[in-house]
């Protein structure tokens, strides 16, 4: 307080170039121009789009850098990742995961492809042979998880010599007589 | 002065948000005052997108992402207030309906628009289909229209609803890239869009479904707000506000704040409240 003539300034609890004012309510000091980049009461934020410990508040220093969500966010998007720990927050593309590094439940592929036809498919199982009318599927091959005697990555279909997937209980034999069948 | 909360003079002002706080610029006339652009609020912590004004009480209104929420504080100098602060993911652009006394809301997670009384109460989801990526939300109270804008990269749209959500309608479909600003000025009656795709400014009379082009060559468009003959929005690419005379199609000036960072919502203050009254109290 300059004003009462004795000289009780202090410096500014914030980085090289930012100024500081105090909040007259609760006599907090609050950093106003933080470093590019930055921001907060003490500029120990990252600005949105960015994550990292400018401070060093939890651990070793890391600068704010973009969020790295493997090409699965969207830039025109905001809040993309967590300003501190990165972790994305939007993936698109059907991904999912701490960095939009794997397709999201009920989706297979790859997440990181290059393309985003590439990416992530839905599994698509087929109501009447997956087990349980599951909706998932293996994360890479996209395998679906069928009942007995069903083939295919959607278990859409009977394996040769059985029938009636509809029954959403597995496929019968077909126990056709071998001497008065074609094949 | 106080960091926080900083009095605003008389007259008419820009309110926007960059990076934990929301400033103003005067307007003398057309004119950007950017001598006396200064903070109106500091929310260091926060992240600021969509700002709107209600004329009535005077208070600024906004969407916050961190731990979403809808605040908002009197620009004569008040405490921040929080009206939403649950059921919210990534509030995005904020409207007022300073006659009905509602405001509503986009909410690009949850993929849906949202109104409420300005206390926070008397909540409902009014549109809850066939959004992608809603963003900017803007109200026309007295003939009772909504219009927003969705920049789903696969099919960008603008629409209109009446207040309620019934009667929704596609207004613009063709040609849209990001559309990521809309406004309305009430004496032109013109629904005005910056886009970041096409890096165009747009403006349709809603009911005469005309299109014409104000301006190409924008950088990175984000809000956008009218008042009379101009203009004003934020560029992302530019980290400004920049001017436009909307007759004239040419940029008149900008204004860069010291920080280089983003700037998001854009609003504007009138002094007073546009004429007009309540669509519903005519009948």
């Amino acid at each position: 307080d300059a004003t009462r003539g004795s000289s009780d300034c202090e410096p500014c609890p914030c980085p090289a170039g930012a100024t500081c004012a105090v909040v007259p309510s609760t006599r907090e000091v609050v950093c106003t121009n933080c470093p590019t980049g930055t921001t907060g009461k003490r500029c120990e934020l990252c600005d949105d789009g960015f994550f990292g410990d400018p401070l060093g508040q939890s651990g070793p220093v890391r600068s704010c850098r973009a969020c790295k969500c493997s090409d699965n966010i969207d830039p025109n998007a905001v809040g993309n990742c967590d300003r501190e720990t990165g972790e994305c927050l939007k993936c698109i593309y059907n991904t999912d995961g701490f960095f939009c590094d794997r397709c999201k439940d009920g989706f297979y592929g790859n997440a990181m492809a290059g393309s985003a036809a590439d990416k992530c498919n839905a599994c698509s199982c087929s109501a009447f042979g997956t087990v349980g009318r599951q909706t998932g599927c293996s994360q890479v091959t996209g395998q679906c998880e069928c009942l007995p005697n069903v083939a295919e990555r959607d278990c859409g279909a009977c394996q040769p010599g059985f029938f009636n997937l509809q029954s959403a209980s597995g496929c019968e034999r077909c126990n056709c007589n071998p001497i008065g069948s074609t094949n | 002065t106080r960091p926080d909360v900083n009095p605003l003079p008389q007259g008419t002002h820009l309110l926007f948000a960059q990076s934990g706080r929301i400033d103003h610029i005067p307007l003398e006339g057309y004119d950007m005052k950017k001598d006396g652009a200064k903070a109106v609020l500091h929310l260091p912590e926060k992240v600021i997108i969509g700002v709107a004004y209600d004329c009535v009480e005077k208070m600024v209104y906004w969407t916050e992402i961190t731990s979403p929420s809808i605040s908002k504080a009197s620009i004569q100098g008040g405490e921040p207030t929080a009206v939403i602060r649950s059921d919210l993911d990534s509030p995005e652009g904020i409207a007022i309906d300073h006659l009905g006394r509602t405001m509503f809301w986009t909410d690009s997670v949850r993929d849906h628009i949202e109104v409420a009384s300005l206390d926070g109460s008397q909540r409902r989801v009014i549109i809850d289909s066939d959004l992608v990526n809603p963003r900017a939300i803007i109200t026309d109270p007295p003939n009772g229209n909504l219009y927003w804008a969705d920049w789903n990269r696969d099919a960008p749209k603008i629409e209109t609803s009446y207040m309620d959500g019934s009667n929704r309608r596609v207004l613009v479909k063709d040609d849209l890239g990001l559309p990521n600003g809309l406004t309305y000025d009430s004496q032109s009656s013109l629904l005005c869009w910056a886009d970041a795709g096409t890096h165009k400014m747009e403006c349709t009379h809603p009911g005469q479904g005309d299109r014409r082009m104000v301006m190409e060559g924008l950088q990175y468009p984000f809000g956008i707000t009218s008042f009379g003959k101009n203009i004003y929005y934020t560029d992302w690419r530019r980290d400004a506000v920049v001017a436009v005379d909307r007759h004239s199609g040419k940029e008149s000036d900008e204004f860069q704040p010291q920080k280089r960072t983003k700037i998001y919502g854009i609003a504007t203050a009138y002094a007073q409240c546009p004429s007009g009254q309540n669509y519903c109290a005519v009948n």
